[in-house]
């Protein structure tokens, strides 16, 4: 009996020995993908009597879509500067001394539950040794103004589904398309929601440098982003997926829509951009073919995501 | 794996613990015959063979047919339907395979060297252990009776098959005592390509297997017992010559603890528990296919607890059983796949997506003895089914909005009236029942089938499949023969089968598109079998056997996996220690095949097999050895059921020899 009892033992021991570890689905997830939903300090900047917190996402301004928070806070009563007139504007200036922007809300809002004043930044390149980033903020409290001009770092984005993409349209405008939302994608249907702008170009010639009129931005209005999700892996022959809804603008001035992943891996967010009378911007239609071993021809509008 | 681990060994602990010193008690009596009528003893071996697998056995049950990938771990299709609507138990214990492609049915994970029976049920008559629509299979294990004396039993088979270089050793011993029994087996397979009738090998039909089980009874009291029972089962290296992957390892773990109680001069006769734990683990392989354009890992596991209590009233005319049955399974399978560029990230999804199965039921059948020639049979269940999808948002990118969890009620009832007189025998019954869509119909995620190369999709809101059933026989018997006919129809509402879907794209290269498991409106079954035997001389005996059966969907189109026509035929004829044997079998043409699902015209084919064994004693054990060969002929066919028409096998020259100790 004693044998018996240990044959019993060794062969569930061997049994229980080399089995393959199921996947941890959570970690899977988070391996390509980071998603960050705390705001910290990028950096604080002393004005006079006011320090400005700025915050965004992990601390960090990447490359992309970056949601900023700034909270002003007066030194000497220690209170938040509450309802001013916030102005915020990101400059980059290249190794030959050209100033550009990049998509971004002029006009801070105020957030009186929260007590800070919030907007978005599209930065269109990391900052490096030629290329650095400058970010004027102004703000005015009974009579005195405030204009304060702080060098920032963008770093690399290393987070594919915040990618973006810039381009010009056929009516020979520049166009942004940024992906904002979701961060961390699921094998699931995801709410896509991406940030659609336009530069909208000077009719004069640059004044005063900062002169507004050069560095001129808006949210694309009722636009409409034709989505075609696709695998671009040779093996999974232009695979895709159902019941994907197109991103059409909503009230937050983003566009929404719906992407379904049907597993995770590199996958290829095909899009046509089409103006409000449904005009193609930029774009084409992929073919829908399933074409194993050959990688499906992309949309000249795309962006890849990796999850 | 560790929590298994830790079961089995309190599991041993508690094995130890049975071995209190054997005590002498002169009024187990009782408790003995009863066992002793309990354990049936059948045994496991066909007219032609006298060692076969699983599968084999059960081809020789008419309405059994077999859906075969190569030459392991055949699909058992009960009245002609596939697995997800019978029910396959072992001694009543729910266990389901762990693999999204079917390459393991339950009958895989046991061998015949630890089974005493196969309990084959047609229709709702099968429902017993919970829901169904065929019918059930219940694989009953070996269980030695408690004796008198001390004594031992055993049995050792061995055998050579030359078609496949098939080796296998079977060995099993039993002890009993008035106070403690043990049943143990020990068994390994091991078998290369097959040839078919072309002598053209077919690759990738290799299999491996190890099989092993334990069971042991004490007696607690004179009319109380328990038994604790395990089983593992270790197949690798199986090649599935129809599918565009093999299976590297494949295990299970079966375990269970029974407490049995009798009672004596009352209604109640048994009441016996059952908890039962089994985990099986399935590990899918295409690095044998260099011809895959992706390499994909394909693990799954299956893992099941269960409760089964039941109890035997019987008076002088009326017999029932009453029987709770109540189980929790989960069901995980993963596709990982990896890109040409093995630096790129890989591809990861679940093909079950981590879906929980409870199901609990009550059940009751009755026999009642109207008269000395009539009976009249009825029971039912009613059964709760609750499923959870824990990554429902797999199955929400087909079915936006499904359910995450989804309860269903399941009522089961049959009827049927026997009569004899004189040697002729009728029987008319019917049936209505329920059955869950099963995880794969229900929650499958991109599951490649590689017959109609399409990959499927479930949808957790299918309606109940609801059955009617009706089924008679007839038949007459005297002391030189006796011929019966059987005949069922099942009328199927909301028959669940895969459906091309418009939208989605194949994520399985080899896919030609995207089906959904979708119900149809009905679709009708009818079956039909005539089995007859006659003793020409005392030691000349002929069998006969005839199948037919039709399955149509709700447009009269062909459902698939019907079997055509078919036939079998044996003689047998026994001389001193001589027995020889001989049988023709086949198919006719599959005229009524289903291109819609795959299928194409299978043409018919015949098989000439013949045997013979001669019986000897060494020492005083009874030795038996037999030669025979299967498809003598050596002819090339595939029949209905062979998935993706890969050949069967070709002559095969088999030996065995048994010797019972």
């Amino acid at each position: 009996m004693k044998r018996l009892h240990f044959f019993v033992i060794v062969i569930f021991v061997v049994v229980s020995s080399c089995t393959v570890e199921k996947t941890d689905y959570e970690a899977e997830l988070s391996t390509e993908t980071t998603e960050y939903i705390e705001y910290e300090n990028v950096t604080s900047i002393t004005s006079g009597d006011y320090t400005i917190n700025l915050e965004a996402l992990n601390g960090t301004l990447y490359k992309g879509y970056n949601e900023i928070h700034l909270n002003i806070i007066n030194t000497v009563t220690s209170e938040a500067l509450q309802n001013a007139d916030v102005t915020f504007l990101p400059i980059f200036t290249d190794a030959n001394g050209n100033t550009s922007s990049c998509p971004h809300a002029y006009n801070l809002k105020y957030d009186a539950t929260e007590d800070y004043y919030s907007g978005f930044a599209v930065f269109t390149s990391e900052s490096d040794t030629t290329v650095s980033c400058q970010l004027f903020i102004a703000f005015q409290v009974g009579t005195q103004s405030y204009a304060i001009n702080q060098p920032i770092t963008v770093e690399e984005q290393t987070n594919l589904n915040l990618n973006m993409t810039a381009f010009t349209g056929s009516d020979n405008e520049q166009y942004f398309i940024a992906l904002v939302a979701p961060q961390s994608p699921g094998v699931a249907e995801n709410d896509l929601v991406v940030g659609i702008y336009k530069y909208n170009q000077p009719t004069e010639a640059a004044g005063t440098f900062p002169d507004l009129s050069q560095y001129s931005y808006s949210a694309v209005q009722d636009y409409t982003l034709f989505l075609d999700p696709r695998m671009p892996e040779a093996s999974m022959g232009n695979h895709s997926s159902p019941n994907n809804v197109d991103l059409t603008m909503e009230s937050d001035s983003l566009y929404h829509g719906v992407v379904n992943y049907t597993m995770t891996g590199n996958w290829t967010l095909n899009f046509i951009l089409q103006n409000a009378a449904g005009e193609t911007l930029k774009g084409t239609e992929v073919s829908t073919e399933f074409t194993p071993g050959i990688e499906g021809a992309k949309s000249e509008l795309y962006i890849d995501i990796l999850f | 794996m560790k929590r298994i681990t830790l079961i089995i060994l309190v599991l041993g602990t508690f094995a130890n613990a049975q071995n209190t010193p054997i005590k002498r008690d002169s009024s187990d009596v009782v408790l003995d015959e009863v066992l002793v009528i309990a354990a049936k003893k059948n045994k496991i071996e066909t007219d032609m063979k006298m060692a076969v697998s699983v599968d084999e056995f059960l081809a020789s049950s008419d309405n059994i047919s077999f859906i075969k990938r190569g030459a392991y771990a055949w699909e058992p299709l009960l009245n002609n339907m596939s697995t997800e609507r019978s029910n396959v138990t072992i001694d009543g214990m729910h266990i389901f395979g762990a693999c999204t492609d079917k390459m393991d049915p339950v009958t895989s994970y046991v061998e015949t060297n630890s089974l005493s029976d196969i309990d084959v049920k047609s229709g709702q008559e099968g429902s017993m252990h919970g829901a169904t629509v065929a019918g059930s299979i219940d694989l009953k294990r070996k269980s030695t009776a408690f004796g008198i004396g001390q004594t031992w039993n055993g049995a050792y088979q061995a055998g050579f098959e030359f078609n496949n270089n098939q080796f296998f050793n079977l060995g099993n011993v039993s002890y009993s005592s008035d106070k403690l029994v043990a049943d143990g087996s020990i068994s390994y397979r091991k078998a290369k390509n097959y040839t078919d009738g072309n002598n053209d090998e077919v690759e990738h039909s290799q299999y491996e297997k190890f099989n092993t089980s334990l069971g042991l009874a004490y007696k607690t009291t004179n009319l109380s017992s328990v038994r604790v029972d395990a089983i593992f089962d270790k197949a690798q290296d199986v090649g599935y010559p129809a599918l565009p992957m093999d299976l590297s390892l494949s295990r299970a773990l079966i375990t269970s603890v029974a407490y049995k109680q009798l009672f004596e001069d009352k209604l109640i006769k048994v009441w016996d528990t059952k908890v039962y734990f089994n985990a099986i683990e399935h590990y899918m392989d295409d690095t044998t296919r260099p011809e895959n354009l992706v390499h994909m890992d394909m693990p799954g596991w299956s893992t099941t607890y269960g409760l089964l209590s039941k109890v035997n009233l019987k008076t002088e005319n009326y017999a029932s059983e009453i029987q709770i049955n109540a189980y929790n399974n989960l069901s995980i399978a993963e596709m990982r796949m990896y890109p040409q560029d093995y630096s790129e990230t890989t591809m990861f999804a679940y093909s079950w997506p981590w879906v929980t199965t409870r199901y609990a039921g009550l059940s009751m059948s009755n026999s009642w003895d109207i008269s000395e020639k009539s009976q009249l049979n009825f029971g039912g269940t009613l059964g709760v089914n609750y499923n959870y999808s824990k990554y429902i948002e797999f199955n929400w990118i087909f079915h936006p909005g499904a359910s995450q969890e989804k309860t269903r009620f399941l009522p089961n009832l049959y009827a049927s009236y026997k009569f004899n007189t004189a040697g002729f025998d009728a029987s008319v019954g019917g049936g209505y029942g329920h059955r869950a869509p099963s995880v794969s119909e229900g929650y499958g995620y991109y599951i490649y089938n590689s017959f109609d190369r399409y990959d499927y999709i479930g949808n957790p809101d299918l309606k109940n499949e609801i059955s009617y059933e009706a089924n008679a026989s007839a038949g007459f018997k005297n002391k030189k023969g006796g011929i019966q006919a059987q005949v069922n129809y099942f009328y199927i509402q909301n028959y669940i089968i895969g459906r091309i879907l418009s939208q989605g794209s194949p994520m399985n290269y080899q896919s030609v598109g995207v089906k959904g498991y979708t119900s149809l409106d009905h679709a009708t079954l009818f079956n039909f079998s005539m089995h007859a035997n006659y003793s020409i001389l005392d030691n000349l005996h002929w069998k006969g056997t005839l199948t037919y059966a039709r399955g149509l969907d709700e447009n009269k189109n062909n459902l698939p996996f019907i079997r055509p026509l078919s036939y079998q035929t044996s003689l047998h004829y026994s001389y001193q220690k001589f027995g020889i044997r001989t049988s023709f079998n086949g198919d006719l043409k599959q005229i009524n095949y289903s291109p819609e699902y795959g299928e194409d015209e299978t043409p018919s084919y015949t098989n000439w097999n013949i045997s013979a064994d001669y019986t000897f004693y060494i020492k005083n054990y009874k030795t038996v050895f037999q030669l025979g060969a299967e498809n003598v002929f050596n002819t090339y066919y595939s029949t209905y059921a062979d998935w993706g028409n890969i050949p069967r096998m070709g002559r095969n020259i088999f030996t065995s020899l048994k010797i019972d100790l």
